[in-house]
């Protein structure tokens, strides 16, 4: 009897063998005096280290900290001095003079001048690389009189400052290349003038970047920021709680509720520079293989009615947001349209049954879907994407919503990708309507304003709207640099479209995110998130615990 | 040991099995639905010229049978292409991640091969004790937990309350390390929770197999000849019966090591380790196709290979099938 214990005594002496040995390695990594490295918990990898070309939101955190811009954005999202100490506009509000820093070096030891500067504007400019084009468009001449001054001109005034968003590229390493070579550059050791150096990316793991101590600016305290990989999101926030990681970028709505209470960590809910919408096709292409009926202002708006915004925040956001309205959302504060709840259309099915009564659509042969005159039900392709589960939750919710007003939808889930390509077919686009979302590309109501331009039809432009009196106005806000003047150009802008029904932008979901506060202190909790926001100053301005 | 006709007749079909599993492969990913060239290009808006470059750069400009030699030739380069999402050669991605997978397949595969033959062995011994339906009862217990949660329930227990073990990746991110034993005992420490869920989950069929099979091999005649001849307890269960027992067990471990190289993907997940199931699992999310082609390609051939080997081990172990 004793004898056939064995088995059992054998494993649990391995088991705990095993423990008692390595927990003990494990101890030392945690010691040392002084905190010094910044850990932070992301869930997917940049796609790549060319600040031109990522598209991620990982490649522009990295990169961010990695190339210095001419102008930076401060915690407040305000303008602060970049690689240019100051900047000015000339009187016709045509020429922005950069005042660059001197004595500043990349890392790699070359000095930097405006040369540099003058090498980064022309090429996005001539080779209209990335999104960063889009604010050069009305650049004509970039001019260097000497190596600290750049004076850039344009054919008309700009109300965006181009140095906020354009990370300066070092000539000696980018220049001579072509533009499908920039296109391509995998930019695997990046050489910027920032804060941080590039250190290693192993993939599928981490990604490291040491501090920079050759930078002009005050030196930061985190000698290095380590970015660590998590394939579960779960995982992720568990590894918060043990202390592995210090802040977890973005946060699921269920496991930010989790969080709530645990000590020695803040989880943290910010208004977003972000919405999620359902688009119609309103391509009016003869090619198009989209539902004509959507072409009709009445349909489109009777959905909007249909629709009741706070019970999908409810019950696909778990709360996490604020129901939506126009095209700008909540984190650009005063450039955001409010529209009185009672004049917006939501969550009212009576008048939006009755909007279609009155245009003629009604249903003739009481199946409960109506019918246009000629016959035709009121039956579109609704497409989500699966793995976006709250999208997916939002359009059952809207399947329902729009059986109660006689229009019956049939949702299809597929992957991003697919989704993407389907929406984006410019030749001829096959779907009727779909869901997804925005996040904006800048902490200014331009890009979002931009996207459903007829001119980004076949680029950002995701539902073919078209209006060129809406083009008219965008060109006049993005010229005028007064923004007393310029708000309600914008305001006009987004009632305009609001009114379309083009897009049900269906909420400003919140970014959620946790750090734990026996590490690192003096975070801000900046409008749009501490991290993965157009500011780098939270990775600059955080001390130790002490 | 083996007959030369044997030897050329397994040869033969292994050859022949290879050359089905490469060719399957490279038609699978050409008959997909779709065209990819939009898939690789991802962009919205794709002009004619850019499109024709993609196509070129991928070499699907040519005819399939001049695709297919292409493929053929590079396979005998190691060129398993260039990775769409991660922008570098396939070959150089899959190196680092099948280390990853066989550090930790490894360790656990050791680790469940032997503890799970040891326990199996002690409970045919013991048949009809209560030890031995005690591990009956747990080991079916253990086979069906789910890996997921299993992970999830030791990584809170271990890592985030007891804290004893790091729960994520393969070392301590942004390390340095002052001596080679440093980082062996880092990368070890990442290793014990997901090598503890993988033998807890999978050590039960082991235990199952070594146990049902020794159990059958102990009521023959021979066993009670070797008591009758007054040998000691262990001799007769180790050397007459365990070596008689052994073919279903290898052929166990055969088809564990098989599963390995495919990456333990649930494990991999929960722990964030960077192996070939996360790997495959990322590939098909975003639709890496020159990822997929090469992985798919390693998994059919380490499966075939495995078998060959267990085949050739069969005729080692045991004359009868040698016989055959």
């Amino acid at each position: 009897m004793i004898r056939a214990r064995k088995p059992i005594v054998l494993v649990i002496g391995a088991v705990l063998l095993l423990t008692g040995v390595l927990s003990s390695c494990t101890r030392e990594e945690e010691g040392g005096a002084t905190r010094t490295t910044l850990r932070v918990g992301w869930s997917s990898e940049p796609d790549k280290l060319n600040p031109i070309t990522s598209y991620s939101t990982e490649g522009h955190e990295v990169m961010a900290l990695v190339y210095d811009k001419l102008v930076e954005y401060d915690t407040s999202l305000q303008a602060q001095p970049g690689l240019a100490e100051s900047w000015t506009y000339s009187d016709d509000g045509l020429d922005i003079t950069y005042n660059l820093r001197s004595g500043v070096t990349w890392h790699d030891g070359v000095p930097f001048t405006s040369a540099d500067a003058k090498y980064t504007f022309d090429t996005i400019h001539e080779y209209e690389l990335g999104e960063y084009s889009q604010w050069l468009v009305d650049m004509t001449d970039v001019e260097t009189p000497d190596d600290t001054t750049l004076i850039i001109r344009f054919s008309r005034p700009q109300a965006f400052n181009p140095g906020l968003a354009i990370p300066i590229l070092p000539e000696h390493v980018w220049g001579g290349m072509s533009k499908d070579e920039i296109r391509k550059f995998q930019n695997e050791t990046p050489i910027g003038t920032g804060p941080y150096t590039f250190t290693e990316w192993k993939g599928g793991e981490s990604l490291t970047i040491e501090r920079n101590a050759d930078w002009w600016g005050d030196p930061p305290a985190a000698q290095r920021i380590v970015y660590v990989l998590y394939s579960n999101e779960d995982v992720m926030s568990q590894a918060l709680r043990a202390g592995e990681i210090d802040i977890l970028t973005e946060v699921p709505p269920t496991i930010w509720d989790g969080l709530q209470g645990v000590e020695n960590v803040k989880a943290v809910s910010l208004p977003s520079f972000s919405f999620h919408h359902i688009g119609f096709n309103v391509d009016t292409d003869p090619a198009s293989l989209g539902n004509p009926l959507l072409l009709d202002p009445v349909i489109r708006q009777a959905l909007n009615y249909a629709i009741d915004r706070s019970q999908l925040v409810e019950l696909a956001l778990a709360g996490h947001g604020q129901p939506g309205s126009v095209l700008i959302p909540q984190a650009l504060g005063d450039w955001q349209l409010q529209i009185p709840p009672e004049q917006q259309m939501n969550a009212d099915p009576d008048k939006a049954n009755q909007m279609l009564e009155d245009a003629g659509y009604t249903d003739t042969d009481g199946d409960g879907v109506r019918e246009a005159s000629d016959g035709s039900p009121l039956e579109f392709r609704l497409i989500a994407i699966e793995s976006t589960t709250v999208d997916v939750r939002a359009a059952e919710l809207f399947v329902d919503a729009a059986a109660v007003v006689g229009i019956k939808l049939d949702l299809q889930t597929m992957d991003e990708n697919t989704l993407g390509n389907t929406v984006y077919n410019t030749k001829d686009p096959d779907w009727d309507i779909f869901v997804w979302g925005w996040d904006s590309g800048v902490a200014d109501p331009d890009y979002m304003l931009g996207i459903v331009l007829c001119s980004q039809i076949g680029g950002n432009n995701d539902v073919f709207y078209c209006d060129k009196q809406y083009d008219a106005l965008y060109t006049k806000q993005a010229t005028t640099v007064d923004q007393g003047a310029r708000v309600p150009i914008v305001d006009q802008m987004q009632q305009m479209f609001y009114e379309s029904g083009v897009y049900i932008v269906m909420w400003y979901q919140d970014k959620l995110q946790a750090y734990r506060t026996d590490t690192w202190e003096n975070w801000t909790e900046t409008p749009g998130g501490m991290v993965y926001n157009f500011t780098r100053d939270n990775y600059l301005q955080i001390t130790p615990v002490a | 040991m083996f007959r030369a006709s044997y030897l050329a007749r397994k040869g033969g079909q292994l050859a022949l099995t290879l050359f089905a599993v490469i060719t399957f492969d490279f038609l699978l990913f050409r008959v997909l639905p779709g065209d990819p060239v939009r898939l690789i290009a991802r962009a919205g808006h794709l002009s004619p010229e850019a499109a024709a470059q993609l196509r070129a750069s991928f070499g699907l400009d040519h005819s399939l049978p001049i695709q297919y030699w292409y493929y053929l030739r590079n396979l005998f380069r190691g060129d398993f292409g260039f990775s769409i999402t991660y922008s570098r050669p396939v070959i150089d991605i899959l190196k680092e991640r099948m280390l990853n997978t066989l550090i930790l397949l490894g360790a656990a595969t050791v680790l469940i091969v032997v503890l799970g033959i040891g326990i199996g062995v002690l409970a045919a011994a013991r048949r009809g004790s209560r030890i031995d339906s005690g591990t009956v009862v747990s080991a079916l217990v253990f086979w069906s937990l789910p890996t997921f949660w299993t992970g999830m329930i030791l990584l809170f227990l271990l890592g985030v309350w007891l804290h004893a073990f790091p729960i994520s990746g393969v070392e301590t991110p942004g390390a340095v390390y002052t001596s080679a034993w440093d980082h062996f005992t880092d990368i070890t420490s990442h290793l014990v929770l997901p090598t503890i869920t993988l033998a807890l989950v999978d050590i039960a069929q082991f235990i199952l197999i070594t146990r049902s099979s020794l159990v059958d091999v102990l009521t023959e005649d021979f066993i009670l000849t070797a008591k009758a001849k007054g040998l000691p307890r262990r001799r007769v269960i180790w050397k007459h019966g365990f070596r008689n027992a052994l073919l279903p067990v290898i052929t166990a471990s055969a088809l564990y090591i098989s599963l390995v190289v495919g990456g333990a993907i649930q494990v991999e997940t929960v722990f964030s380790w960077p192996g070939m199931g996360r790997l495959t699992y990322d590939a098909v999310m975003r639709r890496d196709y020159p990822i997929l082609e090469a992985c798919f390609l390693i998994f059919a051939v380490t499966v075939i290979i495995a078998n060959f080997m267990t085949d050739l081990l069969y005729q080692v172990l045991d004359p009868r099938v040698r016989e055959a």
